[in-house]
């Protein structure tokens, strides 16, 4: 798969036109420890473009995972002149409309159909870290079909399943549908449902209203974690409390500079024990009980200047209840300085309601350096913590990144 | 209250400046001046309406001297008369967008403000909005077949965000799947494979929000100092994480740092595995988040439940009440605690 990439990347300089590239290191005192990205792009023709990401690099990973390299994207994609054909061969991410993103080294096809009928489907091999070869009877494939509505909206339903070892690690139905409903609202929905282990894996529902420098957005989601877990493992079997989150989104332009927001949201998930009687057979798994716990955020960012290269932003939240509860605060600032310089700062405080003996307050810090000039991009920061793993700490971060053939 | 309001007023009067409530230096264009002065447009802008789709055509030190013969300054006339958004906005217009003023002269006679409606009043958006477009162009058939590419040039790279529809404001971050569920194709029209894999490839070697670091701004997923947080959210929302990692993404990670796998301590609390339900808080808390046991004792691990938890075993049954499951006995994790022959 190495030279794969490599010769892609390297095919792709040489007849791609017109091609774009894009090298980023970057080094940090914490993992990884240093990483050189190559990124590039090409055309040849209107039907035919290629894109690959890959990366190398030394990270402080377990032996287990650890990876001296990787491939993230290398995708060929070809479309016909109309577009109503267009496929991918490689390694890409997966989405079909509910169901859930997977990355695999295969194909993709979408056809564009009559009646304003769109089929997508996809196959391959689902993609695991460090190149590994020893993946014997592992594949996934999904497909969805899907029926426009007018200009105004649409609805699907899909299907996937994945196996490892041959064995079934997945197998969902999903659906979804989306609407733009006059000119000020927006409505969109998905479900999955598993079908290896019969029950909902998980479902979204959002209603939006956009007035002018006001938006509104009411949302409810749910996620069954024994669900979302592969089939093939052994606490899919324990059923679980699921977690439902409801609440509302208000984004508001309060002043042309001024940008507020707040999301007011209640979370139905899992809380104390059940007190269960001394009597009880010791052969009996525990139930759980259920906790509504607020989860609230509230932002504000001032640009400094009408382009925003200069800003400030401020932002509180409160989340979770009973021992996962925490109260937080993070502000933000840009500066925008002569030569091209940026300089930015990020404070983050974070309040445990049981601090568990791990620090009663853990802050992060960062403060960065950056300058653009040309195809070049350069930044070097300071990043501080106290955080429950490490009582104090101190990392830096340094990048350097250069385009070419970008208009 | 009129103190309190008294007070607002004299705030929003000292923040005005900074709240973008007045206009500071550099100011808008005086176009509307300029037109009421009889000033044509292609006077300043010479040679627009032969413009090839090379050119800015934006006026020159020159055009203005014209008639301003007493510039009160040496510095470029249009670094203080000119909205600072204007310029970038133009050039990138221009690197994005196929598009020539040339082929649009006849159609519109000439008249510029036909599509640049509001420029009288201020040059902070010159490009005027898709929406302008489509009262000649028809896009039905580029929006079905979602090629972009007839007008728009490198749309992932330009600056251009969707105004007028598809736009990403509000909680984007947490909103975007659902939206992207039903018109993902149209997604790809502006975003490539790696942008969906820069955070839902299993071969991601850093985040966007450590490898953008200096961009502060950015919405992108576990920001700032999500290291320490990590264990309040995933308690908070089980599942949450495994709808992206895997379950051995965490116990790597822990056994990396020491609190899981081969380690002499147990990470759990007394009481955790007993004789009686008081004593066994474990199975409570496996139901409370079976995605945080699956973090370290999934796979191998997962001999410590058979143990006791398979067919006949002290342990009894982990089943909720009304489970089901289409998995066959003789496949996996069933045959872990049901051994051919055993009751289901």
């Amino acid at each position: 798969m190495k030279w794969l990439a490599a010769m892609l990347v390297v095919g792709g300089v040489a007849h791609a036109d017109p091609l774009a590239l894009r090298a980023d290191a970057f080094a940090s005192t914490a993992a990884p420890a240093g990483l050189l990205t190559l990124s590039a792009d090409g055309d040849a023709g209107p039907g035919l473009s290629a894109e690959a990401v890959v990366w190398t690099g030394q990270t402080t990973a377990t032996a287990a995972d650890r990876a001296d390299g990787d491939v993230l994207v290398i995708a060929l994609h070809a479309r016909t002149r109309d577009g109503r054909i267009n496929g991918t061969l490689g390694r890409f991410v997966a989405t079909l409309g509910a169901l859930r993103p997977v990355q695999v080294d295969g194909g993709r096809a979408r056809v564009r159909l009559p009646y304003a009928i769109d089929v997508d489907a996809y196959a391959g091999i689902p993609v695991l870290p460090d190149l590994t070869t020893s993946r014997s009877w592992d594949w996934v494939t999904g497909g969805r079909v899907a029926r426009r509505i007018g200009d105004w909206g649409s609805i699907g339903a899909g299907y996937m399943q994945q196996r490892t070892d041959g064995e079934l690690a997945t197998e969902e139905v999903g659906f979804d549908a989306g609407a733009a409903l006059g000119n000020h609202d927006d409505l969109a929905g998905k479900l999955a449902y598993d079908l290896a282990n019969p029950g909902l894996a998980e479902a979204t529902i959002t209603a939006s209203d956009r007035r002018g420098a006001l938006r509104g957005e009411l949302y409810a989601t749910y996620i069954a974690a024994s669900h979302i877990l592969p089939a093939t493992s052994l606490f899919t079997v324990l059923g679980d409390v699921p977690a439902l989150r409801a609440g509302t989104t208000w984004t508001w332009r309060a002043a042309p500079r001024l940008d507020v927001a707040a999301d007011l949201a209640v979370r139905r998930s899992d809380g104390d024990a059940i007190d269960e009687p001394a009597t009880a057979p010791a052969t009996t798994v525990g139930e759980v009980g259920e906790v509504i716990a607020p989860a609230i955020v509230l932002r504000a960012t001032l640009r400094l200047d009408d382009r925003g290269a200069s800003a400030l932003g401020g932002e509180l939240r409160r989340d979770g209840a009973g021992d996962s509860g925490w109260t937080g605060a993070r502000a933000t600032a840009r500066f925008a300085l002569p030569w091209a310089l940026s300089a930015s700062s990020e404070l983050e405080l974070v309040v445990p309601d049981h601090d568990r003996g791990l620090g009663r307050v853990w802050p992060w810090v960062l403060a960065a350096l950056s300058r653009t000039w040309g195809p070049w991009h350069a930044a070097v920061a300071l990043e501080a913590q106290a955080s429950p793993e490490d009582r104090s700490r101190l990392d830096a971060l340094a990048q350097l990144g250069r385009t070419w053939g970008k208009p | 209250m009129r103190r309190l309001a008294l007070v607002v007023v004299l705030a929003l009067a000292a923040c005005a400046g900074v709240l973008g409530l007045t206009r500071s230096e550099p100011r808008p264009f005086p176009h509307r001046a300029h037109v009421f002065a009889g000033v044509t447009c292609t006077r300043c802008h010479v040679g627009i309406d032969r413009d090839d789709g090379t050119s800015l055509h934006v006026p020159d030190d020159r055009s203005c001297i014209e008639c301003h013969s007493k510039p009160h300054d040496s510095h470029p006339c249009l670094g203080c008369h000119a909205a600072p958004n204007a310029l970038p906005e133009l050039a990138d217009a221009r690197a994005h967008l196929v598009f020539d003023h040339k082929t649009h002269t006849a159609p519109t006679r000439g008249d510029c403000v036909r599509c640049h409606v509001g420029v009288a009043e201020s040059d902070q958006h010159l490009r005027p909005p898709m929406a302008t477009c489509f009262r000649c162009h028809d896009h039905d058939a580029s929006r079905d077949a979602r090629t972009c590419n007839a007008c728009h040039r490198d749309l992932e790279d330009s600056a251009t965000l969707p105004e007028t529809h598809l736009a990403h404001d509000g909680d984007w971050l947490r909103e975007h799947g659902t939206r992207a569920a039903s018109s993902g194709d149209l997604c790809q029209s502006c975003h490539r494979d790696r942008f969906c894999a820069e955070c839902h490839g299993k071969t991601v070697p850093i985040l966007p929000a450590t490898a953008r670091f200096d961009d502060v701004f950015a919405p992108t997923i576990h920001r700032a100092g999500f290291e320490s947080r990590h264990a309040l959210e995933a308690r908070a929302e089980p599942g949450a994480c495994t709808t992206c990692h895997s379950p051995d993404r965490c116990a790597s990670c822990h056994t990396s740092l020491g609190v899981a796998g081969d380690t002499r301590r147990s990470p759990h609390p007394p009481g955790w595995v007993g004789p009686t339900p008081a004593d066994n808080a474990h199975g409570r808390e496996a139901r409370r988040d079976p995605t945080a046991c699956a973090s370290c004792h999934d796979g191998a691990g997962q001999s410590l439940c058979v143990g006791c938890h398979k067919v006949g075993g002290v342990g009894g049954n982990p089943h909720p009440v009304g489970w089901s499951s289409r998995v066959p006995l003789s496949s996996m994790p069933c045959r872990l605690c049901h051994p051919i022959g055993s009751r289901p």
